[in-house]
């Protein structure tokens, strides 16, 4: 297995450039998850780690190596396609064989590998059968198993549970997961499902428009986003954000939101706050940071009085909407939780899970987390 | 009940008798000829001849494969055929597949080339083609022939290759060169084998028309390489018309076709109308 390095690749197709200079290094072993909304160029960067697609700029190493002008096949990778890509017309076992008879391995060596790749993913009684007599989550597990047979220096997965339904999803999952802690192979993964980003990575990496707008872990991308996008990208439902202004009132930094209410600020974000007196600022907080004021809730918490709008069951929780001017404040509560729609309701917001991002350019104005 | 009798008769005089019509029109002509074919000579022109033959007799072919050198030019015309499916297919395999999986400057003008080309009458051709052939000295050679018909039969064969690859989805190739295969390699290990019922309706279609061919057969050869369809042709004389030959030869030349197109004529369709609207 190897590390991956990106360094400052650029993509363009003749005039339209949609890599803009993407710097990236994935150790040995790790597990990377693209992430990002369709067209943001995840898809794009990863067919140029494959060798699917030419680099117009910058450099691409595997293992220490660079392999800009490596066609696929001598890059040592494996790759997992959205729509699977089994050849129609050869059964399981041959299209496990396929890269290992190219490679000439001999024949007892390839029968033995494949049996071992398909007893880990419960495949070996699908062996004789061709993919059209395969279910979808069948075909899945070969198109894997065509994948780690060969024992690649890198696993290449695009969007491959995007073809599945809900319940299989959960189940493929968890099932490369458990791949990955036997195999340790580097992985590059790409999904515009934040779930799945979250579930698998050991780093997310966010892109935007051909952009790395941030790399973390999922801890990070989720408790410490460095910019707006990646706060609203991640999360269901997302973080709530909320147009204010930075004020000084009575010697003290405060939080004008755009409804008017006024919230004290948190010592996190006093500093940063401190620059940006009398400009526009965008609050964020996460649905599930928004409480019900009352026992339990610590006291220096901002408290709003606000009317719910509507709520939605989710069976384990309610997510409960609240109006603040024109935008929309969630919060998530227990499912005990059911207030009528019209009704105020005081929520106190978690001060230390508070976030302020800039209005223009959408980077986050609290200090980034230690890096431990 | 009487909606369905209406409904019935309706569809019986606007739908069944003209369609039933129609196909008598279409088939009348080849039923004639198999008849005829099947009527002693003596009867063909006697003043009590009838549509059906009286007596059934195969005396016609048995002169036709005796008395001229009828198995010759079958011969003749399988091995330009055959030449003419290799050399068509290996062509348009190749132009397809790089049309289908490239995007390469000229591609669409070169594209529409090939459309263009299946535009213009053959007989246009024919001047060029023979004053080509002769200075290569191929005139009334097989390879002449072959490559006669492959002027218009590598054309249309491309753009029905094309959408047979065009329906392959572009990621079987990919992973077929992620697993260790060159791009040719791709083409021939994984690709091809999926098309291989597009590439056989297309090898047929490109026999079929070169059997069929007579212009190109009858004026780039006809002296050593007589095929089929010139053969029939000289069973007319200035004076006579060997009417029983002349049925006979016909329908012997086109029960292999027949057959041929009796196999593909599902595929071709498909072929002609794939990739018209998503799968």
């Amino acid at each position: 297995m190897s590390a991956v390095s990106l360094r400052n690749v650029f993509k363009s197709y003749d005039d339209t450039q949609v890599i803009h200079g993407v710097n990236l290094d994935i150790p040995d072993g790790e597990f990377v998850v693209f992430v990002g909304p369709s067209g943001c160029g995840k898809s794009t960067l990863m067919r140029m780690v494959a060798g699917l697609e030419d680099i117009t700029g910058g450099e691409i190493l595997i293992d220490g190596h660079v392999v800009n002008d490596l066609p696929p096949r001598d890059r040592d990778i494996a790759m997992v396609f959205q729509d699977y890509a089994l050849y129609p017309n050869k059964t399981v076992f041959d299209n496990m064989a396929f890269g290992l008879r190219l490679r000439g391995t001999p024949l007892q060596q390839i029968k033995s590998c494949v049996q071992a790749a398909a007893e880990t993913l419960q495949i070996e009684h699908l062996l004789d059968r061709l993919p059209k007599a395969l279910s979808g989550g069948q075909r899945q597990r070969v198109a894997m198993g065509r994948a780690i047979v060969r024992q690649p220096k890198v696993f290449l997965f695009d969007e491959p549970l995007s073809n599945l339904d809900a319940l299989l999803r959960n189940q493929v999952r968890a099932e490369i997961k458990k791949q990955h802690h036997r195999l340790k192979g580097t992985t590059i993964y790409v999904t515009h499902d934040q779930v799945e980003a979250m579930t698998l990575a050991d780093r997310i990496v966010v892109l935007r428009a051909g952009i790395i707008v941030q790399v973390g872990t999922p801890d990070e991308i989720y408790h410490h986003p460095r910019h707006r996008f990646v706060a609203g990208f991640t999360g269901s439902p997302p973080m709530n954000f909320v147009d204010a202004t930075v004020v000084a009132a009575d010697g003290e930094t405060m939080l004008n939101l755009v409804s008017h209410h006024r919230l004290p600020l948190p010592p996190s974000l006093l500093q940063a706050a401190g620059d940006q007196i009398g400009r526009g600022v965008e609050f964020g907080i996460r649905p599930e940071n928004v409480h019900l004021a009352g026992i339990g809730t610590p006291a220096h918490w901002p408290r709003l009085s606000l009317a719910v709008e509507l709520i939605e069951p989710m069976g384990a929780e309610n997510l409960v909407h609240f109006a603040l001017c024109q935008h929309a404040l969630i919060g998530r509560f227990g499912n005990d939780v059911r207030p009528a729609p019209g009704t105020l309701l005081e929520v106190a917001l978690d001060s230390d899970k508070m976030h302020l991002f800039d209005k223009e350019t959408g980077q986050a104005l609290d200090s980034p987390p230690p890096i431990p | 009940m009487r909606t369905v009798k209406t409904s019935f008769t309706r569809r019986l005089f606007l739908l069944h008798l003209p369609m039933a019509l129609i196909v008598l029109f279409a088939i009348s002509p080849y039923l004639w000829m198999l008849l005829t074919s099947l009527k002693p000579e003596a009867t063909l022109f006697s003043a009590n001849r009838s549509l059906l033959p009286e007596v059934i007799t195969l005396d016609n072919y048995i002169r036709l494969f005796a008395k001229t050198g009828f198995i010759k030019n079958l011969g003749h015309s399988f091995i330009v055929a055959s030449g003419a499916v290799a050399l068509g297919l290996s062509v348009s395999i190749t132009a397809a597949y790089a049309f289908s999986r490239y995007r390469f400057k000229g591609r669409r003008p070169l594209m529409l080339m090939f459309l263009l080309i299946n535009m213009f009458p053959v007989v246009l051709l024919i001047i060029p083609l023979f004053i080509i052939m002769k200075h290569l000295e191929l005139l009334d050679t097989h390879a002449g022939l072959i490559l006669g018909h492959s002027t218009f039969a590598i054309p249309f064969a491309t753009w029905m290759m094309i959408s047979y690859f065009n329906a392959v989805p572009r990621s079987l190739d990919e992973a077929a060169q992620v697993d260790g295969c060159r791009p040719f390699g791709a083409m021939l290990r994984v690709v091809l084998p999926v098309t291989l019922p597009g590439i056989i309706a297309t090898g047929i279609y490109i026999f079929i028309t070169s059997w069929n061919e007579y212009l190109y057969a009858s004026v780039l050869a006809g002296q050593d390489v007589r095929v089929l369809t010139v053969a029939v042709q000289t069973l007319i004389g200035e004076y006579e018309i060997a009417w029983g030959l002349l049925t006979g030869g016909g329908v012997v030349g086109a029960l292999p076709v027949t057959l041929l197109f009796m196999l593909i004529q599902k595929r071709l369709i498909a072929g002609m109308t794939q990739g018209a609207v998503k799968g």
